[in-house]
């Protein structure tokens, strides 16, 4: 058994360009609902591009300085946008039964995805090193030391909620949404549900 | 039997650019984010300090210290993974029928509060200005008796309940104190001096660098920043965390978690941090599993939205009476029953399917 022939086989049959990057879609891919999914994604990269810049500078940079300030601003909004978007998306998605037809797991991926992200948004709010951040560390560690999470977990060890948060949950998250959108093109949108029957054969 | 899946990709196609999608909503959403950060910024209330405390608060930097030293406060007691509670007593132990993860790990973090955040921090600074009366006070305290401690602990605390503030000196009627009024005024000395937090902080990092400020964090937790966060009404029954200042919007996402913190018995329970955690992760689990729970995997059907989002796509088959003219009628209609089985054979494809919507239909852009 050749492992390298086997994978490229799978990926080149399931993972076409055709299907990664598609210039048609199904006609029924015609509503509002479809653009959550694409606005929840860019507004993950703008978190992400000021997440970035603020990380290089440090957090006393965005602390106490109006550049700083601005982009800490930039980072506030733009995880706002992303959970709305995100929001959206996840209730569109229900109600579309978007798990439908062997999609189950792209709906597992999403609903994982949504979880990561706010246990790393939460460890964002830790690391704004303002009295919300002081307060949500001393209340949530009750929380945390109750459910057993201590062990792995100390709310009030900045070190640990920084490092948390701009490498090891958005790596986890990162790697999720790439999952899942690699999910989402693979199988396709999911087709509308049947339509209705009338007697006689017509809708 | 396999389960029946339609191939997206069969059905009728339009014309369609993900590239050009994706680059118009990261401009629109890039706009959008940073006029509005430009507009109205983000949130940002100054951290509290101790030394900003001992100087608005004089009395409660004495009483959080007088209740670490004899083991009132409820870090002193407070158990796993702190300590093992004050002599032996936790009382921040939350256990669900006998259930307790939070003992698990033994003490990673420990904290003594009475030589942690009293002692320790005035022993500092009593051999730092070469105080020897501090130095004394605090002799004499370590080696007097428990029961001698604690009745001097016991007679400052109501004192303190009647103090008054002059000149930022916190002043009590005279009393049987011994050595602890004076250690009280050197650690209230120390807080407006701002070194105590760099006390406390020595002690949570074994290096130069300020990773950990769990010590500090801990000294504040109680009356300061509760006195604070009530002002502000950000306590947990006030819907805490669920919003930012008052102008901004805050981590709404957490609603279903700070609900159960409004209702009981999660918010009477001795337990109801672990019962909060517990149910939310819960319905979290829930809702991963949505595709396979029956029922709830079906309702979206039940429900009319899906025609409201998809009344394009409805509309069209109603308009060209597609199932009717299908050569494959009766396949056809089995197709939109949703039947598991499969109606054609692989290289048919129904007819209502081949069906080529005219170019003019094209939708407009985002639809990805």
């Amino acid at each position: 058994m050749n492992w390298t022939t086997q994978v490229r086989t799978k990926v080149s049959e399931q993972l076409a360009w055709e299907k990664l990057l598609p210039s048609e879609q199904p006609i029924y891919v015609s509503s509002l609902v479809y653009s959550f999914g694409v606005l929840t994604l860019s507004s993950l990269v703008i978190v992400i591009v000021s997440g970035i810049i603020m990380a290089s500078k440090g957090p006393l940079w965005y602390q106490s300085s109006v550049m700083g300030d601005y982009f800490r601003s930039v980072h506030f909004w733009s995880v706002q946008a992303f959970f709305f978007f995100m929001t959206m998306h996840l209730v569109g998605q229900f109600f579309m039964g978007s798990w439908r037809e062997g999609r189950s797991f792209t709906w597992v991926l999403g609903a994982l995805s949504f979880g990561v992200s706010v246990v790393t948004a939460f460890t964002g709010y830790l690391s704004r090193g303002d009295f919300f951040s002081q307060w949500n560390q001393v209340q949530s560690k009750d929380a945390f030391n109750g459910a057993g999470l201590d062990g792995f977990f100390n709310a009030l060890n900045n070190g640990q909620i920084y490092g948390l948060h701009i490498a090891v949950l958005p790596a986890i998250l990162i790697l999720l949404v790439a999952w899942h959108l690699v999910a989402v093109r693979r199988m396709g949108v999911v087709p509308p549900y049947p339509a209705k029957m009338k007697k006689g054969g017509g809708r | 039997m396999k389960r029946f899946t339609r191939d997206s990709l069969r059905f009728p196609t339009k014309e369609f650019d993900l590239l050009k999608e994706g680059t118009i909503s990261l401009v629109i959403v890039a706009v959008l984010v940073l006029v509005v950060a430009g507009i109205w910024g983000a949130p940002y209330r100054p951290a509290v300090t101790n030394e900003a405390v001992s100087k608005t608060m004089p009395v409660v930097i004495e009483q959080t210290a007088l209740g670490d030293l004899n083991g009132s406060g409820s870090i002193a007691s407070y158990g796993p993974p702190y300590n093992n509670g004050w002599h032996g007593n936790a009382g921040s132990i939350q256990s669900l029928y006998g259930f307790s993860p939070q003992t698990w790990w033994g003490i990673p973090y420990p904290v003594n509060t009475a030589q942690d955040d009293v002692i320790g921090p005035l022993t500092m600074l009593a051999q730092a200005s070469g105080n020897q009366a501090l130095s004394q006070a605090i002799h004499t305290y370590a080696t007097a008796s428990y029961t001698q401690q604690q009745s001097w602990d016991q007679n400052l605390q109501n004192a303190l309940n009647h103090a008054t503030v002059a000149n930022g000196n916190v002043m009590v009627a005279p009393g049987q104190y011994g050595p602890v009024a004076t250690m009280m005024q050197y650690e209230l000395q120390l807080a407006r001096s701002g070194l105590l937090s760099g006390a406390l902080n020595h002690e949570t990092n074994n290096g130069v660098y300020r990773y950990n400020v769990q010590n500090d964090l801990l000294f504040l937790q109680g009356q300061a920043l509760h006195k604070i966060a009530n002002q502000l009404d950000m306590s947990g029954e006030q819907w805490g965390i669920n919003h930012d200042e008052s102008a901004f919007p805050g981590p709404w996402w957490l609603t279903p978690y700070t609900f159960f913190y409004q209702i009981p018995p999660w918010n009477t329970s001795s337990a109801g941090d672990q019962a909060a955690a517990y149910t939310v992760g819960l319905l979290f689990f829930l809702l991963i599993l949505v595709p396979f729970i029956p029922g709830l995997n079906k309702l979206p059907r039940a429900l009319p939205v899906h025609r409201i989002i998809w009344r394009d796509w409805y509309n069209r088959l109603e308009k060209n009476r597609l199932c009717e003219t299908c050569a494959l009628r009766a396949s056809c209609e089995k197709e939109f029953k949703d039947t598991r089985t499969p109606v054609a054979s692989k290289n048919v494809t129904p007819n209502c399917y081949q069906q080529k919507e005219p170019a003019a239909s094209v939708r407009s852009p985002l639809h990805a």
